[in-house]
């Protein structure tokens, strides 16, 4: 074989073997594990964080167990406290960082309340103009049993 | 020195090193790579969760839907996503079927901020809400067009962003036929602006892969108070959504299209796009 053209053959091979290193070393470890994309990024995505508690964990006995118990025989069973209180998670692991205070507005029970149109004609409505003569829902409906006046 | 400076190399020999010039590139890269994968092959980073005895399923009942836009806020609220721009990962419409002939789609701040009647009820014809959310497609454009790898379907039937390897492109984006895909700037808990490209990624609905990978429900769904969103585990014969996959008569959006969504509708009009 000619001399260039073993000089040819031999800086391909370097370019090949130089791009096989470099590309182990930048490709990361865990790419192709369960398919083609980081396995990595599955962990990654597991780990975020949790902000909402669950209903179940403010029943806890020495917490809420009372207005839980009284809740959770209501019609409001539905409504899971975090949907009207926020987020909590925090609040559940340290008692000491309080949850933002429920929104007791007319308009946040009329969120689901209020008569739409395009609302199941079954679920309980009300008039916002004529209900309640304009004063806040819980002066009337507890919001934790809407019946217990 | 013969003079002679043109190619004396026969046909033959130039094929021989040809070929074994790229059988041994073959061999070299595959040989490197299943020694790294050997490697990593004896840590199991899943802990105690198997994603192969789950495949995760979505049920919305549109006939159950009450429009408050609690599931949206919730949303939002567990997954970091900004209040202040139009980025939902799960929105609540509502169409309106007009007495003359005509639709009306809306959802103002995706639902968050419930709706207002803004047209008679004489003037309609017919009214509902339809939750939208990520599709988790069993045959996913997005991830077909993604050029990293950095969106992928995991072994439980989610289809997630790798928000580190994600480089803005927004082919993804395009490619939802469903609109589930947002781009996202800022930085959140989930993900850091990119320290090299430094723009945004794609972002969207991982059904809440956080809570479900510890047994919780997603975020939307525990906060649903009408029943109109129900998920479960297609591979448990007796969990919430094999329960009404197995009675109701249910349909799945822009079936034509082949993605083979696992977000199954119960009460879907044809108006319903
Ligand atoms: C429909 C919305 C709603 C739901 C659901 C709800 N709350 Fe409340 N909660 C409120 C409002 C509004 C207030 C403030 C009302 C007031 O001043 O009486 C409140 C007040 C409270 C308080 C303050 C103490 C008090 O009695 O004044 C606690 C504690 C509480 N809620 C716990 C819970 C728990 C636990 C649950 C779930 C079992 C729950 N809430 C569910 C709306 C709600
Ligand atoms: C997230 C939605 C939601 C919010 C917010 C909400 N409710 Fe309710 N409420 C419900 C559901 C669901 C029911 C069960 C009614 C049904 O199924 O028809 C209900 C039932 C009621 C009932 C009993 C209706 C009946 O027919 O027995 C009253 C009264 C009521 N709510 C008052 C309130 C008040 C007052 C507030 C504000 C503090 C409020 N609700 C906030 C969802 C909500
Ligand atoms: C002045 C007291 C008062 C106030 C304030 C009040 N309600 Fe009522 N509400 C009642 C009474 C009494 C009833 C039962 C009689 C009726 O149906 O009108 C009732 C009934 C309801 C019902 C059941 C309606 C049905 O047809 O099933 C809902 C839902 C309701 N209220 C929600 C609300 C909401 C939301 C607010 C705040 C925007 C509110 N109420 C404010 C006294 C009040």
């Amino acid at each position: 074989m000619q001399p260039h053209i073993k000089r040819a053959f031999t800086l391909l091979a370097i370019a090949i073997i130089v791009f096989i290193v470099i590309r182990s070393l930048v490709v990361p470890d865990s790419f192709g594990q369960y398919g083609w994309y980081r396995g990595d990024s599955v962990v990654d995505n597991r780990n975020f964080p949790v902000e909402y508690a669950g209903s179940a964990s403010c029943g806890e006995e020495n917490c809420h167990k009372t207005l839980y118990s009284i809740w959770e025989d209501s019609r409001h069973k539905t409504v899971n406290c975090e949907t009207c209180h926020g987020p909590s998670e925090k609040h559940v692991s340290n008692v000491r960082i309080m949850p933002q205070p429920a929104n007791e507005s007319r308009d946040f029970c009329g969120l689901c309340h209020f008569r739409q149109t395009a609302r199941p004609e079954d679920f309980s409505q009300i008039d916002p103009e004529t209900h309640g003569q304009n004063l806040r829902c819980a002066y009337c409906h507890n919001p934790h049993k809407p019946w217990f006046v | 020195m013969n003079g002679d400076l043109t190619m004396s190399i026969s046909r033959r020999e130039f094929t021989r090193i040809g070929c074994r010039v790229i059988i041994g590139a073959a061999a070299g890269t595959a040989i490197i790579e299943s020694i790294v994968k050997n490697s990593l092959a004896s840590e199991d980073k899943k802990g105690e969760y198997d994603w192969n005895e789950h495949y995760w399923g979505f049920v919305v009942d549109t006939t159950k839907c009450i429009g408050c836009g609690r599931c949206a806020n919730a949303c939002k609220l567990e997954n970091h996503v900004p209040f202040d721009e139009h980025l939902y990962r799960t929105w609540v419409e509502r169409y309106r079927v007009l007495k003359k002939e005509e639709v009306k789609i809306d959802s103002p701040n995706g639902g968050i901020d419930g709706f207002t009647n803004d047209i008679p009820k004489e003037d309609i014809k017919k009214a509902f809400y339809v939750p939208k959310l990520c599709n988790h497609c069993d045959h996913p454009p997005c991830v077909q067009v993604c050029p990293v790898g950095a969106t992928y379907l995991t072994e439980d039937g989610v289809v997630l962003i790798d928000y580190d390897y994600c480089i803005g492109c927004r082919y993804c984006i395009q490619g939802c036929p469903y609109g589930a895909r947002y781009f996202l700037a800022e930085e959140t808990p989930h993900h850091k602006p990119h320290s090299v490209l430094g723009g945004g990624v794609a972002d969207k609905c991982t059904w809440c892969y956080h809570r479900i990978t510890k047994g919780l429900l997603p975020a939307c769904v525990q906060a649903c108070p009408a029943g109109a969103r129900i998920f479960g585990d297609l591979k448990d014969p007796d969990s919430a959504v094999n329960k009404i996959l197995d009675k109701e008569r249910i349909n799945v959006l822009k079936p034509d299209l082949g993605t083979r969504p696992k977000a199954y509708y119960i009460g879907l009009d044809r108006e319903v796009r």
